[in-house]
């Protein structure tokens, strides 16, 4: 630019801003940032669903594992079957799959059949809004292999069923997987099994001591993981869990959960834990589990299944499994509740029949076999590990799972209207994870403190979604959480509830 | 007197040309608003409608599993304000704003006068350099540095090595550090972009006015204060504005790199929105879009801070030359 270009007060190419300008450019700007606050959404005015209208069944899931498994035991013998049908699946990570449904639901464009992965928190919830529509109709799921698993107020609404459980519900997610090379190497023989808590952490010492391995991973970025992590060693310290189901109130700040917090905190503080645990979700530590860089990993059942198809040579390498240690010798069973549905059918879809034909082939026990062949979760119909083509390591998980897991009651099963109060609850931050990810961060904190305010705060919250749903005309109070003839080392059968 | 008549209307048609009427000018110049209307139409349905709906859905209990949502007024609003974690992500995202704008814009100009000057070498290579991070994906920097930035990696490594940490630090997943290594790469990502605005700033000085200052026996440090920088205030303003509009929508890089945490120590509002829309248990589209509502409130107030500074630094330096 040269000179004449400058204007009189000497700013090259710049004008004196008047009153009008001033006021355009100020508009301008409040509207680019207002345009900020855009989150997008509504509703499209596609009225026509993607799948199902030209033959083609639409299905989405995250189950990485089963994708072989699917496509050979499944979908390829029904297409034969049915050279009408054509079935494209679409796998997506687990985070992704709750939002994607929400905005294909939104724009009309769920697929025929899919997974809850996100939006499981109260399927009830879900089929009272019209997202889905009954499979009985089509299929005889009350002869199915699987029947004597399917309840109300999980499965069947109204007298019809939805879905169906196809994995087992007796499984928890704090299974010591450990590296046998990594074992070995620390001069650790594996089938010495870790049963106490410090009996774990010796174990993660000697791996530390002599090889060039951490001791244990704990990927502490996904405040859910150490949520699960903690109720269920909690539980071996004698929780019954975040609801004492004997009286119906939460227990998240009793002494067994400030003992596994203690534990998880000490182990750190005696650098047993891989230093980038903080920064790690669960995929991470997996690759780096197979990576070679640390000898443990609690994670669940998935995990051999997750190797198995992405790095086989892991697997080869050699791995296995203990059971969740406990604090002293006295054996605490895990509790989990009763299995939910796994795939829905979508009310928009135009292929119901061919869906619940799918789904009724799942709960077949050659299927079932297939399915545990993947190494995913277990399968509904357990004996079927048995005889399946399973790495030995995962034979001998499911067997461990018959030890140490029963099954808890579920209040959507006792009460008809209690899954209101469970879609009503709003989420309580800082939750367990979060306070253990602070804990773990080098946060000072109270634990027993921060437990209590979030013990309270969740009954504040349970009680604020009770009297919404009273106040739109529920028949429904705390009772629903009660269950006084739970016994925490048996299983709470569906004869149980009649019996309450 | 037809004279006369007719030079009253040139004289007023000299003053101000006559109005033409919008289904005047519409008929006249139809081809430009045929080619415009893509655009408007675009506008209008992925701007307009969402900004519109995300204002009414701020006033809706909405879980995102329902197919509508039942008006409640304000109630999401005054949620809002007693929400400890929404005013923690609100204090962050201005943290974030307050550390890294000064940041970028001080750092990028000190590398464009390093990379104006006629004796620095390699001027062609450096710059394209700095511009690198610039067209690379955030997310995939924010996965990058979570490694680079952990307790086992290099970063950290090196400075235990020289001295500078006793022990590994996690960058990413400490309370302390995670929303300061987050502005840290944020700065480091743009910085190209902002040295590229100031690059073109410097240029706009003409050389004379140095000449000038050179002959005056002005040394570099005044010429720089008495005749770069106030030469170059106008530029600031409006940088400063793209760099606070920038540091606003971090959300790809924050949420790879530490997913707002640990303990929402590093969750700005845009994750604050996310997490609430999508990921919790059960979504709240409505309470989300009030969230959304607010931040926006926020960033008008500042759109309208930075244009009053825009005129007053521009009265101001009127006034100085």
């Amino acid at each position: 630019m040269n000179t004449s270009q400058t204007t009189a007060r000497g700013i090259p190419g710049m004008a004196p801003i008047g009153r009008r300008q001033f006021l355009g450019a100020t508009g301008a700007g409040s509207l680019a940032a207002v345009l900020a606050s855009c989150t997008g959404g509504g509703q499209s005015s596609e009225e026509e669903t993607e799948g199902g209208g030209d033959g083609t069944l639409q299905w989405w899931d995250q189950f990485r594992p089963l994708t072989q498994m699917l496509e050979q035991d499944l979908f390829d013998p029904y297409m034969q079957d049915n050279p009408g049908i054509t079935i494209e699946r679409r796998e997506l990570a687990a985070a992704d799959l709750g939002q994607a449904l929400q905005v294909a639901r939104r724009s009309n464009q769920l697929p025929d059949v899919h997974s809850l992965a996100g939006l499981d928190a109260a399927p009830a919830a879900l089929v009272s809004e019209g997202w889905f529509q009954p499979i009985s109709d089509f299929a005889d799921f009350a002869s199915s292999p699987v029947a004597d698993q399917i309840f109300d107020g999980l499965h069947r609404f109204n007298g019809d069923v939805y879905a169906v459980p196809l994995f087992s519900s007796r499984q928890h997610a704090t299974i010591p997987w450990y590296n046998a090379e990594l074992l070995e190497q620390a001069g650790v023989d594996p089938d010495d099994e870790p049963v106490t808590w410090d009996d774990l952490r010796a174990v993660a010492r000697q791996v530390r001591d002599n090889t060039d391995a951490h001791g244990i991973f704990l990927p502490a970025q996904n405040p859910n993981y150490l949520n699960a992590i903690v109720v269920q060693l909690a539980m071996t310290a004698g929780a019954p869990g975040e609801i004492d189901w004997r009286t119906g109130e939460y227990v998240q700040d009793s002494d067994p959960f400030v003992q596994a917090f203690e534990f998880l905190l000490s182990l750190q503080q005696d650098e047993l834990i891989h230093p980038s645990s903080p920064a790690m979700i669960p995929r991470d530590a997996t690759a780096r589990w197979a990576a070679g860089e640390g000898a443990i990993y609690p994670w669940g059942p998935w995990f051999i299944g997750d190797l198995a198809s992405e790095s086989p040579d892991v697997v080869e390498r050699g791995l296995g499994c203990w059971s969740i240690p406990r604090p002293d010798s006295e054996m605490r069973s895990v509790r989990s509740g009763p299995a939910g549905g796994v795939f829905w059918v979508s009310t928009d879809s135009a292929q119901p029949e061919a869906a619940a034909e799918l789904l009724l082939r799942m709960t077949q026990e050659d299927f079932q076999a297939a399915l545990a062949t993947a190494m995913d979760q277990p399968p509904a119909l357990l004996d079927a590990v048995e005889t399946a083509d399973v790495h030995p390591a995962y034979r001998d998980m499911v067997a461990r799972f018959a030890e140490d897991v029963r099954i808890a009651p579920a209040p959507e099963i006792g009460h008809p209207e209690a899954w209101r109060v469970l879609a009503e609850m709003r989420p309580v931050e800082p939750g367990i994870g979060t306070i253990l990810q602070s804990a773990l961060s080098g946060e000072d904190l109270d634990v027993a403190a921060e437990l209590r305010t979030y013990r309270e705060a969740m009954s504040a919250e349970r009680e604020r979604a009770l009297e919404v749903v009273q106040g739109e005309g529920a028949e429904v109070d705390q009772d629903a959480w009660v269950f006084g003839n739970w016994d925490p080392e048996s299983d709470y059968a569906i004869e149980d509830y009649d019996a309450r | 007197m037809a004279a006369l008549e007719t030079s009253r209307e040139l004289s007023a048609g000299s003053a101000r040309p006559a109005k033409v009427g919008v289904w005047r000018r519409l008929r006249k110049d139809w081809w430009i608003y045929l080619f415009l209307l893509p655009t408007l139409v675009g506008y209008g349905a992925y701007t307009v409608y969402p900004l519109v709906a995300s204002w009414w859905f701020a006033f809706l209990d909405w879980p995102g599993f329902a197919d509508s949502g039942t008006f409640i007024g304000i109630e999401n609003f005054q949620r809002l304000a007693a929400d400890g974690l929404f005013w923690n992500a609100f204090g962050n995202s201005f943290l974030f704003l307050i550390l890294a704008v000064p940041l970028r814009v001080g750092l990028a100009l000190l590398l464009a006068i390093l990379l104006n000057r006629k004796r620095t070498p390699f001027k062609g290579l450096l710059r394209t350099l700095f511009f690198l991070p610039v067209v690379t994906t955030g997310a995939i920097i924010g996965v990058v540095f979570t490694l680079l930035l952990d307790a086992g990696g290099p970063i950290s490594v090196a400075m235990v090595g020289i001295g500078l940490l006793d022990s590994p630090a996690n960058f990413v997943a400490s309370t302390d550090t995670s929303l300061l290594a987050g502005v840290a790469v944020w700065v480091w990502k743009w910085l190209g972009i902002t040295m590229i605005y100031w690059l073109a700033a410097l240029q706009t000085i003409p050389q004379e006015v140095h000449e000038a200052a050179m002959i005056d026996g002005a040394k570099p440090w005044q010429e720089f204060t008495r005749i770069t920088m106030p030469l170059l205030i106008p530029f600031l303003v409006i940088i400063t504005l793209i760099d606070t509009v920038g540091a606003l929508n971090v959300f790809d890089l924050m949420y790879t790199m530490t997913g707002g945490g640990p303990s929402f120590s590093s969750e700005v509002i845009e994750i604050f929105i996310f997490r609430t829309a999508f990921g919790a248990t059960v979504p709240q589209l409505g309470y989300a879009s009030a969230a959304a509502v607010l931040f926006g409130v926020l960033t008008m107030g500042i759109a309208i801070a930075q244009a009053v500074g825009l005129r007053w630094a521009r009265r101001a330096t009127g006034a100085m030359t």
